[in-house]
């Protein structure tokens, strides 16, 4: 690593999972123009990278693949602290797949001067792939490292701590890296209305596939949503009611009792 | 329509014999072909449980054994080469996806992870995944070969007949440098519970005010015959129950007969995983908890009187 340190971190602005709704007729869920904020595991990310620079020194750049409204991840991330945003967008925005993304963060990090580490999320909160910051590293060819629940950086020598289903790992590896960060790694401050409102401010720069060497007619997507979903599950719904709780807990017996699935 | 040449791993043994099953199910065409490889670490035995599957070929890597996923990830692809597959198929585990990721940024590939189920027909390929945090399936169309699923792990996978000849390979990885080291490896506490098994299940989030109170779920458990399950909170935040208790998105998923849960909202994130039980009870003391709407029997009021209580019905 030469010079100050240069860290990356990808901010997704996603749907909403909360507040998107089903038509109630279908079942069905309408993705364009669903309601978006911040993916859940980004913020973790953009805190992981602030947390880096405040120790060791250097520069935080957020970049977000997105329509304009992505902005507001980009400045949430500079609420939090990053020191720079990059929206990356072409006209008449419509969602790119995990390939393009993947495609177009590798190209952001090679024409933005290169990070020396690119912290992502495990997974988006919408989507979740969960495959971006491997995929990413694979287009680069260079270490990556997932499922991060602690990360020490000496010199150019990452540590990771990676949480695994039946595992922990502590791996190592040297600068330049890709890490995705899981929702254990830290907790994300809550940004202060002063750090809000400078945030607000802030320049976003704004960069079309073509500005990171990429043609955009090879961003056709890999993979296409024909529909979306809510799998029904039928409920009975019933509300017990009794004078005292062991009064509740008999109807509940009984209720239990005639279903089968007692002991 | 021309021919699928399937190429199917894992780095769970178990995982890898249902994806040559399930690949056996699809409809591959005359010459179409079902190819496994075994990599390193794999049990012994593994190469004869996955021609016994229904694999047409298995190639057994040598070499690659790291815990860099860049190193299997070019052995992986080092095969793909020589076999040409039009489908990759491997289990949307940890490990797997983060092989997934490595290899699609490598060759380029299309990728679904999370698959619940894949359909193929007239060429045309389309795979159902779970999204938005769980709790919706998404039906997707794959535009470009070869591709790359990774099945969720409980996917169906019909039994088949073994193929009539089974062609076996070995093939020696290319020597790459690894980028990253393991320095350790530690199993994680747990494994007290498999939650994933069980029958009944008592699930407790934070409507529980104490760690010392936990004897209460226990207690209730006990006289359900069930194991004690948590939210997330619990698991993670407050480390009052290991890891394998944790049920949701990013914990275990369950179907037991009977899911019992105290002093839980009902976020989305959690419903994903309790969404196969066949009979849902709530108890919580706000009538407005989401969990409600997805519970067969609700009962309203403050846990800390009525799960004694219910100790006391159920257990005789
Ligand atoms: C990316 C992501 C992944 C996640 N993955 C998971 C996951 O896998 N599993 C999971 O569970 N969560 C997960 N979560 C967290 C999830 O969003 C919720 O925060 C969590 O499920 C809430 O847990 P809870 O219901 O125990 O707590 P709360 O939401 O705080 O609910 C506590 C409930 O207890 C009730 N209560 C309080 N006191 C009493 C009493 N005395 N008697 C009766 N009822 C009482 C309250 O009315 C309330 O409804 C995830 C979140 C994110 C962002
Ligand atoms: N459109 C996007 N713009 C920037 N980063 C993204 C985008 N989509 C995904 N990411 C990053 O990739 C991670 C994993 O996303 P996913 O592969 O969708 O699960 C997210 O947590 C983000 O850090």
């Amino acid at each position: 690593m030469a010079g100050k340190l240069r860290i990356g971190v990808a901010v997704k602005h996603g749907v909403d999972v909360v507040l998107t709704r089903a038509d109630k007729a279908t079942g069905l869920i309408a993705l364009a123009g669903a309601p978006r904020k911040t993916s859940d595991f980004d913020k973790n990310a953009v805190e992981e990278a602030v947390r880096l620079r405040d120790k060791h020194g250097g520069v935080v750049t957020a970049i977000s693949v997105g329509g304009p409204n992505a902005k507001e991840a980009l400045r949430e991330a500079v609420a939090i602290g990053a020191d720079e945003a990059v929206l990356v967008t072409h006209d008449g925005w419509a969602d790119w797949d995990t390939r393009a993304v993947g495609r177009l963060l590798a190209a952001a990090s090679r024409t933005l001067g290169g990070f020396d580490l690119l912290v992502l999320g495990e997974g988006s909160t919408d989507h979740f792939s969960g495959i971006l910051g491997p995929r990413v590293a694979g287009e680069l060819g260079v270490a990556s490292v997932a499922y991060a629940r602690k990360i020490t950086l000496e010199n150019d020598l990452l540590l990771v701590e990676k949480d695994l289903e039946r595992e922990v790992e502590v791996v190592a590896a040297h600068l330049p890296a890709v890490v995705s960060v899981g929702q254990e790694i830290n907790t994300p401050r809550l940004p202060t209305f002063l750090q809000n409102l400078k945030a607000s401010k802030k320049e976003v720069r704004v960069l079309a596939p073509e500005a990171l060497g990429v043609d955009a007619a090879t961003l056709r997507p890999s993979v296409v949503a024909e529909r979306v979903r809510v799998p029904e599950v039928p409920r009975k719904l019933t509300t017990l009611t009794g004078a005292t709780p062991e009064e509740l807990a008999q109807r509940l017996r009984e209720a239990l009792a005639s279903e089968g699935v007692l002991p | 329509m021309s021919d699928e040449r399937v190429l199917c791993l894992s780095e769970e043994a178990g995982i890898a014999e249902s994806l040559v099953r399930l690949a056996r199910s699809l409809p591959l065409g005359a010459q179409g072909r079902v190819e496994a490889l075994v990599l390193a670490g794999a049990p012994p035995g593994a190469a004869d449980r996955l021609a016994g599957a229904g694999a047409d070929g298995v190639t057994t890597v040598s070499g690659a054994e790291s815990g860099d996923p860049q190193v299997v990830a070019a052995a992986v692809a080092s095969v793909v080469e020589s076999l040409t597959p039009t489908l990759l198929l491997t289990g949307s585990t940890k490990r797997g996806r983060e092989l997934a990721g490595r290899l699609a940024g490598r060759l380029d590939l299309a990728v679904v992870t999370g698959a619940t189920s894949i359909t193929l027909a007239a060429d045309r390929l389309t795979v159902e995944r779970e999204t938005l945090s769980g709790n919706a399936i998404a039906t997707e169309r794959v535009e470009r070969r070869p591709a790359l699923v990774a099945m969720l792990p409980g996917f169906d996978a019909p039994r088949a007949a073994p193929a009539a000849s089974v062609t076996r390979a070995e093939h020696p990885a290319p020597v790459v440098a690894a980028l990253v080291e393991v320095r350790e490896r530690r199993p994680k506490p747990g494994g007290e519970v498999d939650v994933e098994k069980a029958e009944r299940i008592v699930t407790i989030g934070r409507g529980l005010k104490r760690k010392e109170d936990l004897v209460l779920i226990e207690a209730l458990a006990r006289a359900l015959h069930a194991e004690v399950g948590c939210t997330r909170p619990l698991a993670a935040e407050a480390g009052w129950l290991s890891d394998d208790h944790w049920i949701g998105l990013t914990g275990h998923r369950v179907h037991p007969k009977l899911y019992l849960a105290v002093g839980v909202s009902g976020a989305v994130q959690h419903l994903v995983g309790m969404r196969a039980a066949k009979v849902v009870v709530a108890v919580n003391k706000d009538p407005k908890a989401p969990i409600f709407a997805q519970s067969d029997y609700a009962l309203v009021g403050d846990l800390y009187q009525i799960v004694p209580a219910l100790t006391k019905a159920l257990g005789g």
